[in-house]
């Protein structure tokens, strides 16, 4: 418990500081009463880069589950005929793997008297349509009104727009349109929850995988940390990359394939660390106090080794998601990543790249602004972090 | 410590046979392969020819002329074995040639083979030299026997053979060596620039530890930190490349159409133009590590008792930092230089993609999408033992530079 032993002497010491405004009295009540991770907490909060920085992502998150409702096509109020519509809302329900709670969001351009219109409802130019004819019916758009997958409103056949133009009077296109006419900006900000989200499940199911493997590697040791080693150093030596491409192309590439892909490589950084923390920690006094008062083996491992061997790989998960986030890019940018209308950052700059000297700057640069910044978001994070848990306070003479 | 690193040495073994052998079997089982390719634009071929594709190609390839090319590539035989020859440790079937009964055929290296009646294989020009590498076999093939002779021979990566490449028709090594200088030179330049900016830098951090300078290289770094290169490369590529920003530096390639016919000076002037974005795309990722490592190594030892000590006894700031601390802080840095083997195969070709460089990263990712597997499993070859002796010899310079410091 050395560790934790240290950061409560340099947590004391901080917080003193911090209280000195306040009276003698509460501060050392506070010292007192405070848990380990309630300091930690309260430290990263002084840490104003990584504390904003997770504000500022976690709502941004956060939003991105409202972006049918923010960014889209379809219109979030349509009276029509004294009946209203709320197809963006349905869109809203239309939750991954669940399916659609709300019913399809599915309603036809007749429906809504858009004449000869048997296919899904055109609600831009029905508020147009609406607005002409002076009835009581209106539509009422999203913030932005364009998905990231429509790609219809080409102007004499050329597909790129570049950013704060629009045609006819219709809404303006904030970051321009890619090959397809597609919105970049409606895809840069779906790109945003599609990454997050596969970052996300690739290190937590890393962690899943390579944690219990780490521990039990460090505190069973002998043949079978051996042999997991070895396999480990074969592992870690492959060119992953490569490797990733040629496993995406002999299966159809979909999100959860190339999450258990990455996956697959991933684990190994978890697992070392837990390696090393609890071959470390089990030659502690208080394991063989525990062992020898009979307490049974996974009990040791998961109450007694684990919360003391958490720090590190709680500090490293921020840097995790930065990986998954890197490669996911990497790899749509190669062309090996998500099946293709999936809003992806990697494939724009790939666009963008195609036809760099036809100066389509937006392509390359409105996605990349946006990974960069959320990197950055997320490395500030893992830095303030890996602060707020590191006991280490340099003092220097002079 | 003999021992120690003699074991490592050891342990690369199993541990470079696991990695190729992965390598083989994930690649091998991939769909798409040279066969199924060839056997396809054979179909198609046959098919163009008769008008109609699906039925007459089907009929213009006898299950012959599949089991020739099965041969060609080496799939009749399990994967175990197609690994073990190609590692070097099986025989390999160097040359094969169909043949009748007492007729000279001309083999390889000039000489010309004669298979008698009674099987045994001879130079056809001195008809009492019975040649032992040499086997034929008899096939019966509707009714009529045809006879196949071969010679075989151990050669693979273990002796050297690496295989030809199947879209460029040349061996693989070849093909790699014509692309190792672009790599090298990378690697060195960026070798050395993020040597001595980060050693630098790391000091300057580690000296002016909290104050504002500090703070904002932290912040820089960690940006160059969290970007992948080829994306902060795309980025200064749309920047300073294209007509939208400001041109500045040229659109791809590492050296001019007329870089042949400059003359020396020019074509160093060249190179360097050409260098300038990549090597900054190239050498940013791993800017972080290092000056933290460097920063991080410095602080540590100046917080230690002995500088204290030096203090104490009166030596001079800047005595106590460059000759006390540093040298001390300096031995991680220093236990790095293992991993310069790593400019010898400095290749991204994420980066190599994005400034459409012909370097190994992009050879080898052509030869992915058109599964040329030698040069795959070369590239596989290379990466690997540079990765195993890098972190050996990192071992074993931090041991010679760190007195302290045991192996067991």
């Amino acid at each position: 418990m050395l560790e934790s032993d240290l950061s409560n002497i340099v947590f004391n010491k901080i917080k003193l500081q911090q209280d000195k405004n306040m009276s003698e009295d509460k501060s050392i009540n506070n010292a007192v009463v405070l848990s380990i991770n309630q300091r930690r907490w309260r430290k990263f909060k002084t840490l104003k880069r990584g504390y904003y920085s997770l504000i500022i992502l976690m709502s941004l998150y956060f939003l991105s589950f409202f972006l049918p409702i923010l960014v889209n096509n379809k219109a979030l109020v349509v009276k029509y005929n004294n009946s209203y519509y709320f197809p963006a809302f349905r869109d809203l329900l239309d939750i991954p793997l669940i399916g659609a709670v709300g019913g399809s969001s599915f309603t036809s351009g007749e429906t809504l008297g858009q004449i000869g219109n048997a296919s899904e409802c055109r609600y831009r130019e029905l508020q147009q349509q609406f607005k002409n004819s002076n009835s009581d019916n209106f539509v009422l758009m999203p913030l932005y009104p364009y998905n990231p997958f429509e790609g219809t409103d080409v102007k004499d056949g050329e597909k790129f727009m570049p950013p704060l133009s629009s045609i006819n009077g219709s809404s303006i296109r904030l970051l321009g349109t890619d090959n397809n006419a597609r919105d970049v900006f409606s895809r840069m900000a779906y790109g945003f929850q599609v990454s997050i989200s596969f970052a996300l499940f690739v290190a937590i199911l890393e962690y899943l995988i390579g944690v219990p493997l780490g521990a039990a590697m460090g505190y069973f040791g002998g043949k079978f940390d051996l042999t997991m080693q070895r396999f480990i150093e074969i592992w870690h030596s492959l060119p992953f990359l490569f490797l990733v491409m040629i496993l995406v192309s002999i299966f159809d590439s979909t999100f959860f394939l190339l999450v258990a892909v990455l996956t697959l490589f991933a684990w190994l950084g978890p697992a070392a660390q837990m390696r090393a923390q609890f071959l470390r920690e089990k030659s502690r006094d208080y394991v063989a106090a525990a062992i020898s008062i009979g307490v049974p083996t996974w009990q040791i491992l998961i109450k007694h080794i684990l919360p003391n061997s958490l720090v590190p790989i709680i500090t490293f998960f921020p840097f995790a998601v930065v990986g998954g986030i890197s490669a996911l890019v990497s790899l749509d940018f190669l062309g090996f990543g998500l099946p293709a209308p999936t809003p992806s950052w990697g494939q724009m700059v790939s666009v963008g790249l195609e036809h760099v000297t036809d100066g389509y700057w937006w392509l390359v640069l409105v996605p990349l602004s946006a990974m960069f910044f959320t990197l950055i978001l997320v490395t500030f994070i893992g830095e303030g972090i890996r602060e707020a848990f590191d006991p280490k306070v340099f003092s220097r003479l002079r | 410590m003999f021992d120690y690193f003699l074991r490592r040495l050891l342990l690369t073994i199993p541990t470079f046979i696991g990695c190729t052998l992965v390598v083989f079997i994930i690649v091998q089982l991939a769909p798409g392969g040279p066969l199924e390719t060839q056997i396809q634009n054979l179909r198609k071929g046959g098919g163009e020819t008769s008008g109609n594709s699906s039925i007459a190609g089907e009929q213009t390839l006898p299950p012959q002329a599949i089991e020739e090319l099965k041969r060609f590539y080496g799939f009749d035989k399990p994967l175990i074995v197609r690994y073990l020859i190609w590692l070097g440790v099986w025989k390999r079937e160097a040359e094969t040639y169909n043949v009748k009964i007492n007729e000279r055929r001309l083999v390889g290296n000039g000489k010309s083979i004669l298979v008698k009646g009674d099987m045994t294989i001879v130079d056809a020009d001195n008809l009492a030299d019975v040649l032992d590498q040499w086997n034929v076999t008899a096939e019966n093939v509707n009714g009529k026997i045809s006879y196949r002779v071969y010679r075989e021979e151990y050669s693979g990566i273990l002796t050297g053979n690496f295989g030809k490449s199947w879209t460029y028709r040349k061996p693989v090594i070849e093909l790699i060596k014509a692309r190792m200088p672009v790599s090298i030179q990378f690697g060195i330049i960026g070798f050395i620039l993020s040597y001595t900016v980060c050693v630098y830098l790391g000091i300057q951090k580690a000296l002016r530890h909290n104050s504002k300078f500090d703070f904002f290289s932290s912040t820089i770094v960690f940006i160059a930190y969290s970007i992948p290169g080829w994306a902060l490369g795309a980025v200064i590529l749309v920047l300073f490349c294209t007509e939208s920003f400001f041109p500045i530096f040229p659109l791809g390639g590492f050296e001019d159409k007329f870089y042949n016919e400059l003359s020396f000076f020019d074509k160093i002037l060249d190179r360097a133009y050409h260098f300038v974005l990549p090597t900054i795309a190239y050498t940013m990722s791993g800017f972080a590590s290092l000056t933290m490592l460097m920063k991080n190594s410095l602080l540590d030892n100046l917080s230690q008792d002995y500088i204290r000590t030096a203090f104490a006894k009166g030596i001079r700031e800047k005595r106590v930092i460059w000759l006390h601390a540093m040298r001390n802080s300096i031995i991680p840095i220093g236990a790095n230089i293992g991993y310069l083997f790593g400019v010898l195969l400095a290749s991204n070709y994420l980066i190599e993609k994005v400034f459409v460089i012909d370097g190994i990263g992009m050879l080898t990712f052509e030869a992915i999408l058109a599964r040329d597997y030698p040069i795959v499993f070369c590239y596989t070859v290379i990466s690997v033992v540079i990765t195993l002796f890098g972190s050996i010899i990192s071992d074993l310079v931090l041991s010679l530079i760190d007195a302290r410091i045991r192996f067991k």
